[in-house]
């Protein structure tokens, strides 16, 4: 079964407002006061600053103050005002609102933080070719970027419980059951070119950490092998509780009660054409996607415009058995 | 493949889970080099106890059906795989027969397990 996705759920996002003072507010703000303190220390910088370290720390770019804080703050406002779009427009589930504020709020915050870092240690200085151990500073804003943007993601409200109000779609398979039978699917989605790609990425960065010597970097692979092992392995249920997609690690996961389902039905997902990449992903029309390879998936409809799909074997049993279940909620 | 229990019926709650899979291995629904689900989580599925689970499992280890490995859970044997082809083409000359001698299912089944005895 091939179906194609695009604008029908249009319902409007919910929470417009958390996503405009998380997702935007906030991340402008961020550089707003990076900009304004990086400023105030003008007459303590040299003139021009150092841009640019080469891998042994040696400054090796040079710019005006204003040409150095212009490339960060503007790319940060791009951003942020890309991502406030795609959760204003596409944010009917709270994975998509919160992955939006949270990337806008931690990207800010990374580039802001490396700004004020990188011209921190350069306070005081006649010449900014003696500016070194930048390295720390950078280490700092990355972990301070992680951490806005875990948090921001956090205080973004979640979806308010939303039970349907009409039926199951009829259209959509059965597997029926017995009056006091009880079951359950559970299959393991895991693999894919994802894995291969975050393996690559989990290597080369190793080498890289190894080539350069830089030991603050040995945080990237670590990270990366996270998100990877996160990422990548899913057990998905269908049972009395509804659908469940858990990480092998236990987090995230989600779960899609059987009164919030509207639907339910095997599709074919191209995941790199439909998410742009593998892992828990924001699609296209506000779709949210557990993907890791091409092929046969569960596409649940929920509630609120909400669409979740889950790349999966067996895919036609699953869809049954939880309407089915969502019949008998009903 | 669905996994189903019925706590009214008579037949053990592990005899029921044993002969679905054993049902699915024949109908090629299930292949062999695929993973059951972790015990634990089918039994929390269902509310069941895991070790009703565990007894399915067993169950299906001693028939070849089934390898139970510690931390790989339980995987379709290749042996699972006999060719189910001739048998299955049987069973559906044995539907058409039935059908055409407008015999009851009861009536079929009790003469196939008659002949199965």
């Amino acid at each position: 079964m091939t179906t194609t996705t695009g604008t029908r759920h249009r319902t409007p996002a919910p929470h417009r407002l958390s996503t405009t003072l998380l997702g935007l507010a906030l991340p402008l703000a961020v550089l707003a006061a990076s900009a304004a303190v990086a400023f105030s220390w003008r007459d303590d910088l040299p003139d021009p600053v150092a841009t640019h370290w080469d891998a042994a720390g040696t400054a090796d770019g040079f710019a005006s103050l204003a040409a150095s804080a212009v490339v960060p703050l503007v790319t940060g406002a791009v951003l942020t005002v890309g991502l406030w779009l795609v959760g204003w427009f596409f944010g009917q589930s709270a994975s998509n609102r919160r992955t939006a504020v949270g990337v806008s709020a931690g990207t800010a915050t990374f580039l802001g933080a490396t700004l004020l870092g990188t011209l921190w240690v350069q306070r005081g200085l006649d010449d900014a070719a003696q500016a070194s151990g930048v390295g720390a500073a950078i280490a700092v804003a990355l972990g301070a970027g992680l951490v806005a943007g875990v948090l921001a993601g956090l205080v973004a409200p979640r979806d308010a419980r939303r039970p349907a109000e009409g039926p199951v779609s009829p259209a959509d398979p059965r597997a029926p059951l017995g009056a006091d039978e009880r079951a359950a699917w559970i299959r393991t989605a895991r693999g894919g070119p994802g894995l291969a790609v975050a393996g690559a990425a989990v290597v080369g960065t190793l080498v890289l950490v190894v080539v350069t010597g830089l030991w603050w970097m040995i945080v990237l692979p670590v990270v990366l092998g996270l998100v990877m092992a996160s990422m990548m392995s899913w057990t998905v249920t269908v049972d009395a509780s509804g659908l469940e997609v858990r990480s092998v690690l236990g987090v995230p996961r989600t779960v899609v009660p059987l009164d919030e389902v509207e639907g339910a039905r095997e599709v074919t997902v191209d995941p790199f054409r439909e998410f742009g990449g593998w892992g828990w992903r924001a699609g296209r029309g506000g779709r949210v996607g557990i993907v890791v390879r091409k092929g046969p998936g569960l596409e649940v409809r929920r509630t609120g415009g909400r669409v979740l799909v889950v790349t999966v074997d067996d895919a036609a049993a699953g869809a049954a058995l939880l309407t089915s279940l969502a019949d008998r909620a009903r | 493949m669905i996994f189903r229990i019925d706590p009214t019926a008579g037949e053990p709650l592990f005899a029921q889970l044993a002969a679905q899979v054993r049902l699915a291995v024949a109908a090629g629904t299930v292949h062999p080099g695929e993973r059951l689900p972790a015990a634990r989580d089918l039994a929390a599925s269902l509310d069941l106890n895991v070790h009703t689970v565990l007894r399915a499992y067993q169950d299906l280890r001693d028939e070849g059906l089934v390898d139970l490995r510690r931390g790989r859970g339980a995987v379709v044997t290749a042996q699972a795989a006999h060719d189910y082809t001739d048998l299955r083409a049987a069973i559906d000359a044995v539907v058409r027969e039935s059908r055409a001698l407008s015999l009851p299912p009861e009536t079929t089944l009790a003469l196939l397990k008659e002949a199965l005895r």
